[in-house]
């Protein structure tokens, strides 16, 4: 059906653009593995060396990508061609990385990350990571955040025992004698969820008709 | 016989201790709640919860994640009927007419034969497993590594012809994925290779990474994508338990279905993936008045959920008979296994005969208990499928940076989600498929090794690989199928059985 679509598309002699990029990408991809092991020895059949499968490889992908180029500048493809969005893929991704920085150092030359904990990157992740929705809503993604991450906490830190750091370390560091890692762990997740369930009744009325309307119109 | 009886009574005596019961059911209710929610498949789910096993022995920690996997299958099956979104790829089939059905007020009874036929099923595909796991692995044993090469590329080829669209995409895709696999330290010679001097990349890419951005972040990324469109049915499910005539119409089906998908599940390169589109595409053909398909037929339900389900949990077969993984779910098993230390394989069921026969015990367990639990639970189940998606992404995404960054508490390999993402994202949006990919990426190390291992063998003689009759065997397969596959009759046959 995309078909009569893409003869009239404007596109000149490219029948499916899709197809060529997908091409160029395999192309680039072949191209780079095998600039990478260049320098490996190929090794003999005898011996198999450590680049002979990877090249091997990487020379049929490009042979693959340069028939998907052939086919996208002669053949329409048969699929429709897709739409690129950027505010999800950007938000998402800062969001994954916003975590991955904040939950334990990481070294980047002389740059240390600090270690904030998953009570910090938890409600980053999800509030950062929420607006990748246009239908976001601060609010809610807030009540989320606190509700979802002291569970966590409990679940993983508490319960399962995983090493995964859950308060800051300068707390961890400096907490006061008497108290245990584990116990400010619960006070902090039940504080959190105190929060949230203050802030999911005092602000109940503003957003809980929206919600409703939103259910009906799916009908 | 007896000895049949008595390791499947050796396997119940192990799943039904009290604690393995405890975790089975841990797992089947949170597959099936993961399962339920849109957009979160099992891989994606597997992944995401792989840390919570970490703490437990072996045989719980397998049998709470079969639980997951085959929780998640049953979920995607309660998403499709009443919401009209297949929970996963192979629950597509059931949309068609088990949501017509909700729309007619038949949600219960749906919801009651894709249970019960997924039942049905369950037990014929734990006694097909029971019953062949013995003479295959007998086979393994006879298997070098020219024929292990050659099984696995002919899963590779069974895998393009299985994967939806085009055939040479399928192909770059599952080259790709070999290519992925060869990143790191070369086993025999200790070099690295493809590395880019990162630390990280030394040991090679981490498959639940890969599986975790691919699937899990690339699904959040297509679906903000899609206007949300959810159609959760509004009429009352209605009664759960199918009348006579539900029965009478859908035991064949049932009986059909069940042995399609038994033996497309046992096939190397996820044939399990085929069983429900060919239990549809049968029952159609053999049905009096084809015209109801698609308007509501109960045996339009009822085929490919026991062809699912017992595909689902035959694809069991090769990975613990000859430590092939055949789909992406049971490379994540192998990757559960080695963490508790043991090896996928034919000494599996000799070495730790508790672990092999308690975990194929435990997935009759499952069924049962997915039987009994999910049914009545189908009304919090519904409210779940309410929760909107803007909330429920974020919730997926922290739960998937949590479960990356505990597997080994590198905070790079969670960075590295982020990046598979956008990777997974991009190629489907180019028209790829990423199922490929990860199938490339799970057979590929396995198929290298066992390639220079019997180039060694041979002294570097490549006629290694068709002087045994077995390999040739499956070497011609292979290649049969794929010339065939590129026929273009057999395409516009095989898009017919994707799109119907």
């Amino acid at each position: 059906m995309t078909s009569q679509n893409s003869a009239t598309r404007p596109t000149g002699r490219i029948r499916s653009p899709q197809n060529v990029a997908g091409g160029v990408v395999l192309l680039l991809l072949a191209l780079f593995a095998i600039w990478l092991t260049i320098d490996l020895p190929r090794g003999t059949l005898n011996s198999v060396g450590p680049a002979m499968l990877p090249q091997a490889i990487a020379a049929l992908i490009g042979i693959c990508g340069i028939a998907l180029l052939i086919s996208g500048l002669t053949k329409p493809s048969d699929y429709e061609e897709a739409i690129w969005t950027l505010r999800g893929p950007l938000l998402v991704t800062c969001s994954i990385v916003i975590f991955a920085l904040t939950i334990k150092p990481m070294h980047f030359g002389n740059l240390d990350t600090p270690e904030l904990g998953l009570v910090i990157s938890g409600p980053l992740a999800i509030i950062i990571g929420g607006y990748a929705s246009p239908e976001a809503r601060l609010r809610d993604l807030v009540l989320l955040a606190l509700a979802l991450t002291p569970f966590c906490m409990v679940l993983f830190g508490d319960m399962l025992n995983l090493p995964i750091p859950i308060l800051p370390r300068f707390v961890g560091q400096n907490l006061l004698a008497g108290i245990s890692y584990k116990t400010a762990l619960r006070v902090t997740a039940a504080v959190m969820f105190g929060i949230a369930v203050i802030l999911y009744l005092t602000t109940r009325g503003s957003s809980a008709s929206l919600q409703v309307a939103k259910h009906d119109e799916v009908k | 016989m007896m000895d049949f009886v008595s390791n499947l009574g050796f396997g119940f005596a192990v799943a039904l201790t009290l604690k393995n019961i405890g975790l089975c059911f841990i797992g089947c209710i949170v597959g099936t709640l993961v399962g339920i929610l849109p957009g979160v498949g099992p891989i994606a789910t597997i992944a995401m919860l792989l840390p919570i096993t970490f703490g437990l022995d072996p045989v719980g920690a397998l049998i709470m994640l079969a639980g997951i996997y085959y929780g998640a299958q049953y979920g995607g099956s309660t998403t499709a009927i009443l919401v009209n979104i297949p929970g996963e790829a192979t629950a597509v089939v059931t949309t068609l007419d088990g949501h017509q059905m909700a729309k007619q007020g038949r949600a219960g009874v749906a919801l009651g034969i894709a249970a019960i036929g997924s039942f049905v099923a369950g037990t014929f595909a734990t006694l097909t497993i029971a019953a062949l796991a013995k003479p295959l692995t007998g086979l393994a044993l006879v298997f070098g590594p020219s024929e292990y090469f050659a099984l696995m590329l002919m899963g590779l080829v069974l895998a393009v012809v299985l994967a939806h669209g085009s055939v040479l995409k399928a192909i770059a895709m599952i080259l790709v994925g070999i290519l992925l696999s060869t990143v790191g330290v070369d086993i025999e010679t200790g070099q690295d290779r493809m590395t880019l001097g990162l630390d990280f990349l030394y040991d090679g890419i981490d498959f639940a990474v890969l599986a975790m951005g691919v699937f899990g972040i690339a699904e959040i990324l297509r679906n903000l994508d899609n206007v949300e469109t959810r159609d959760v049915v509004r009429q009352t499910i209605g009664r759960l338990l199918p009348g006579k005539e539900d029965f009478k119409q859908s035991a064949m089906p049932i009986a059909r279905g069940t042995i399609i998908g038994s033996i497309l599940g046992i096939l190397p390169g996820n044939g399990a993936v085929l069983a429900p589109f060919a239990s549809y595409s049968l029952e159609k053909k053999l049905a009096k008045n084809p015209s109801r398909f698609g308007k509501g037929a109960i045996e339009g339900v009822a085929g490919p959920e026991s062809a699912n389900n017992s595909g689902a949990q035959t694809s069991f077969i090769p990975l613990l008979t000859l430590g092939i993984p055949p789909n992406a779910v049971m490379a994540l098993m192998v990757g559960a296994m080695t963490i508790h230390g043991i090896v996928p394989g034919p000494l599996v069921m000799t070495n730790t005969p508790d672990l092999f026969w308690g975990m194929i015990a435990s997935m009759w367990v499952g069924n049962l208990m997915l039987l009994i639990i999910n049914l009545p639970m189908i009304g919090m189940w519904v409210r779940l499928l309410k929760v909107p998606y803007q909330l429920m992404f974020p919730a997926i995404l922290m739960f998937c940076c949590i479960g990356i960054f505990s597997i080994n508490s590198e905070p790079v390999q969670v960075i590295v989600i982020a990046v598979f993402g956008l990777v997974g994202y991009s190629i489907s949006k180019l028209g790829f498929e990423p199922a490929p990919l990860l199938l490339g990426f799970v057979l590929g190390r396995l198929m290298e090794e066992n390639f220079r291992r019997a180039l060694l063998m041979s002294r570097g003689d490549m006629m290694t690989f068709i002087a045994s009759p077995i390999s040739a065997t499956l070497l011609l397969i292979a290649v049969v199928v794929l010339v065939v596959s590129f026929m273009p009759s057999l395409r516009k046959s095989r898009d017919e059985v994707f799109t119907e």
